[in-house]
């Protein structure tokens, strides 16, 4: 699903090179969910918005559902984002003028689609994320998992192949982080989506089926298989 | 100490017998602790001397009396009262670890550093196996018992946690002071 080979990128600040990663190899397998952990600057926000395509590494090549990123051009990979990626963040990234309901939508009405055909799929999802009866809320008249919630309904409206996670809990209280979390590992299970989540929180980390740790750009660590045993 | 209590809050239910104690022992807490019959009979007798609990033999075709415990009214007040107070004790901490830590203290940190990142990557799989108990949990039907046994495993990821937390940061102060014993020059300029 997703195959990572030598994949490097520094990033210039002022006059200093700081390398973000280092030559990372990864492959992900089709319907996983993965944690990415490490410590801040360890490079694991990088590896998320290079998997994403909302940056391009200076060598190495990344493909998602057998599609080099590479080989498409800005525009292409535009479409590529909005049609096949779900992205969720840290502060939820929700505009605050429009509605959850229109929140959800907005994937789909970017793609060209009226609100009208988009509704019934968005107030399944609504529903499915618990929020049948917010739907025309404001974000500022939501909590904080509430308006995670609308995040992960945006990010599934479009049935992406992957759903890419960066802090999804960092900014919730340890309760409603579960079930945050519970609930993305449960939507991925059902629609058999592909999870990439970046976390330096070990309980988040640990929803995940394998985690990945990175340190100074590099993987030190790959837990996967049962029961904690080493590939 | 607590073994005690735990079958005395069993017994407090209705009368068993030790089979049955064991079993209903296994049912709730198993999974974090495990008993054998030894300790189960052993506990059994101080309770009965200490008048908390009491027997009698039922008398059984072709085999030996089947004991069964019930708790005495000293036995509820002494239970109720160990309910509502809260624990002197926090964890001990004494783990292996510390002693492997505390052998290989003053030389190459490098071997250190690698039984950290072992070991935090032990814990690691320890809390994904909780976690995964947890959310199987979570999918079945709702019983009285079911937010206790979460609330147990919530109990186990915060520690294992705390663990992973603590050798991380572990791990940062190795490396600082090997870089100090390195470089002693440049720390005393």
């Amino acid at each position: 699903m997703i195959r990572l080979r030598n994949v490097v990128k520094t990033y210039r600040q002022g006059r200093a090179a700081v390398p973000a990663l280092q030559g990372v190899s990864l492959d992900v397998a089709e319907g996983a969910f993965v944690s990415v952990m490490g410590a801040s600057g360890s490079g694991k926000s990088t590896m998320l918005h290079l998997i994403g395509g909302l940056d391009v590494p200076d060598s190495g090549s990344i493909s998602v559902g057998g599609q080099q990123l590479g080989r498409l051009s800005d525009d292409e990979l535009t479409l590529f984002r909005r049609r096949k990626i779900g992205f969720v963040f840290q502060f939820f990234n929700l505009l605050p003028t429009l509605t959850a309901e229109e929140n959800v939508a907005l994937p789909l009405l970017l793609d060209g689609k009226s609100l009208h055909e988009a509704r019934p799929r968005v107030e399944s999802l609504l529903e499915r994320v618990g929020l049948g009866a917010r739907r025309c809320h404001k974000p500022d008249e939501l909590s904080g998992g509430e308006m995670q919630r609308v995040a992960i309904a945006r990010a599934l409206v479009v049935d992406p192949l992957l759903v890419l996670a960066d802090e999804p809990t960092g900014n919730l209280d340890s309760k409603t982080g579960e079930e945050i979390l519970h609930l993305m590992k449960e939507t991925a299970e059902q629609a058999r989506q592909t999870v990439v989540m970046v976390t330096h929180d070990a309980r988040a980390a640990a929803y995940g089926e394998r985690i990945v740790t990175l340190k100074d750009g590099r993987v030190v660590g790959d837990l996967c298989g049962e029961e904690g045993e080493r590939p | 100490m607590s073994v005690k209590y735990a079958l005395l809050g069993i017994l407090s239910e209705r009368e068993r017998h030790g089979y049955e104690l064991k079993a209903a022992f296994d049912e709730r807490v198993g999974e974090f602790w495990s008993l054998n019959y030894g300790q189960i009979y052993t506990t059994l007798d101080r309770l009965e001397r200490e008048g908390l609990v009491e027997r009698r033999d039922e008398p059984q075709a072709r085999r030996p009396d089947r004991k069964i415990y019930r708790v005495t009214s000293k036995g509820r007040r002494e239970l109720e009262s160990w309910l509502g107070r809260p624990v002197a004790r926090p964890r001990a901490l004494r783990d292996e670890l510390f002693i492997k830590l505390l052998f290989r203290a003053g030389g190459d940190v490098d071997p250190v550093l690698d039984l950290v990142h072992e070991q935090k990557e032990v814990y690691l799989g320890h809390l994904r196996r909780l976690t995964q108990r947890k959310f199987a949990l979570a999918k079945q039907p709702q019983r009285d018992d079911r937010l206790v046994t979460d609330l147990l495993i919530d109990a186990a990821l915060f520690h294992a946690e705390a663990d992973v937390r603590w050798l991380a940061h572990a791990e940062q102060k190795l490396r600082a002071a090997s870089r100090r014993r390195a470089r002693p020059r440049e720390e005393s300029r």
